[in-house]
């Protein structure tokens, strides 16, 4: 218990420092911020336009999609305002620059998610949490699981950042396989998974585990249901945990880049 | 300079370079097709269902082949464009910029010359891959040559007022502390309101004549509708907006490429 409050405490610092050093390019960030939030916007009205035309797409109405959205951002969102470098991971594993992450006591991994906030990030998160209070209008039950919910897709989407990125252990420089999975990640994550048959509904609970975002926490937030809830949760549990067993079990293979770093 | 080469020449030579470095990285371009399927993937289904649950043998003019097509089309228009306005970004930002202005080039023209053939290389990459998912999924649609040499005519125009308009942004660095949102809103606003993800005529019918003076859609919808669809006076129409667009836009750039260059400060050795 100790070390998880000492973890946060850290986490809480590090954003401190990170919003600090974004805040240093003022116009840079806030400019960031206000487009990521326009571009979710314009999203969302693509989809108001799609079920102005046709209201229902397999049971799922304009508010199901627009909880999607909502939800599946401020996860990003949340995931990459604290953890920015989960989606530079495969770029630091090749070009050997762990090593400066080495010499801190505290454990690796969380130490280097830790290490960088995206500005774009925070558009996402205040998006996601704006939006589905204006346009959903939850009562206070499904808002305070919207949030727990978010919580779990945020570490999912690091889960998943952290497994993709470690495969640059194994592979080499797979930065572009890395960016390429996570875009698939992304992009079905943001429509409806009931669209999905077959194979392809297979692979969004393995390979891409987006029902973990695109359906479980949609139909939770429907039927206020803990235990779709819980699948979520459970889903985002074994993505960070597999993350995690492949980041350290490929970390045996790391090699130095023996670059000299210093970090302001 | 040699006196025999030509000013057409030279951009000729720029464009073919660049497309040749590009043919250079085509693993780099072939691993980002997989974007491409994905993308193609889900709206396949979408539209699948969507045709379905409607009952509809075509929606927006359109049966469910032609609309895979159309996406194919827009998609490959839209993924192939490269980075012209960040890359203006860093040449303001570095100074760079000032370089060129010592080569016997206009900078304007060079960007354009250099992305027309690089873009050229990337279209037909998603292009192939497009037309390959389309195929395995719905089949051909059926096309005539006229409507083909339509669409090849169009579709260099769309590529010069897509470069423009991100050229321009590129020279807002001379005065914004960053880029990047306005490239973000740009490319969304190209994808939605150019008709990339839903065809114009599947908009609400008070939007449709506004959303077609845009040159969003002459970028996007114009070239992908005729293609799946051919048709001489839709031709001349889309091809009478795109003149009107390139005309504006370029003016625009020079207007602005002309007060830029002032700011433009050169120290050091």
């Amino acid at each position: 218990m100790r070390t998880l409050v000492n973890y946060l405490k850290l986490a809480a610092a590090y954003t401190r420092l990170n919003l600090d050093a974004q805040l240093e390019y003022r116009g840079a960030f806030y400019s960031q911020v206000v487009a990521m939030f326009i571009n979710n916007c314009i999203w969302v009205w693509f989809w108001v336009l799609f079920f102005g035309r046709f209201k229902v797409l397999r049971g799922w109405d304009i508010n199901d999609v627009v909880t999607l959205w909502c939800i599946a951002a401020s996860g990003f969102g949340l995931a990459h305002t604290v953890c920015g470098n989960a989606l530079q991971l495969a770029v630091l594993i090749a070009r050997g620059q762990l090593d400066v992450w080495m010499l801190y006591p505290r454990a690796l991994l969380p130490h280097i998610l830790l290490g960088r906030m995206s500005a774009t990030a925070w558009g996402d998160a205040i998006f996601g949490y704006i939006v589905y209070l204006i346009f959903v209008k939850p009562d206070l039950p499904h808002f305070a699981l919207f949030v727990a919910l978010t919580v779990s897709i945020a570490f999912l989407f690091v889960g998943f950042s952290i497994f993709t990125g470690s495969l640059t252990f194994f592979l080499g420089n797979s930065e572009s396989l890395a960016e390429q999975w996570r875009y698939a990640m992304i992009t079905f994550s943001t429509y409806p998974a009931t669209l999905f048959e077959g194979a392809v509904k297979i692979l969004l609970y393995t390979l891409i585990p987006a029902v973990f975002v695109s359906y479980y926490p949609i139909i939770a937030l429907r039927q206020l249901s803990l235990s779709h809830a819980l699948i979520a949760v459970a889903g985002s549990a074994a993505v960070v945990a597999a993350g995690v067993f492949v980041f350290y079990y490929g970390l045996r293979r790391y090699e130095s880049g023996n670059l000299m770093e210093m970090r302001g | 300079m040699s006196s025999g080469i030509t000013v057409a020449d030279k951009y000729w030579w720029i464009s073919l370079t660049s497309a040749k470095s590009n043919l250079a990285y085509l693993a780099e371009i072939g691993s980002r097709v997989f974007f491409l399927g994905v993308i193609l993937y889900i709206f396949l289904r979408l539209w699948q269902v969507t045709y379905s649950e409607t009952g509809s043998q075509t929606l927006g003019g359109l049966s469910l082949p032609q609309m895979l097509w159309y996406l194919a089309i827009t998609e490959s228009i839209i993924l192939s464009g490269p980075r012209v306005a960040q890359s203006v970004d860093q040449d303001v930002r570095t100074g760079a910029i000032s370089i060129h202005f010592i080569r016997p080039l206009s900078y304007p023209l060079y960007c354009l010359f250099n992305t027309l053939g690089e873009r050229a290389v990337r279209f037909f990459v998603n292009m192939s891959v497009g037309a390959l998912i389309s195929v395995v999924f719905v089949g051909f649609v059926p096309m005539n040559w006229l409507g083909f040499f339509c669409f090849l005519t169009v579709l260099p125009l769309a590529f010069v007022i897509d470069f423009l308009g991100n050229f321009l942004i590129g020279l807002a660095a001379f005065w914004l502390e960053d880029t990047n949102g306005l490239v973000l809103i740009y490319s969304r606003m190209t994808m939605i309101l150019g008709g990339m993800l839903i065809p114009l005529e599947l908009f609400p019918d008070s939007w449709q004549a506004t959303l077609k003076m845009l040159p969003f859609s002459a970028v996007v919808y114009g070239p992908a509708r005729l293609f799946v669809s051919p048709d001489l006076a839709f031709y001349q129409d889309i091809l009478f907006r795109q003149v009107v667009a390139c005309i504006f836009f370029a003016l625009a750039v020079a207007f602005v490429f002309r007060i830029a260059s002032r700011r433009v400060f050169a120290n050091g050795g």
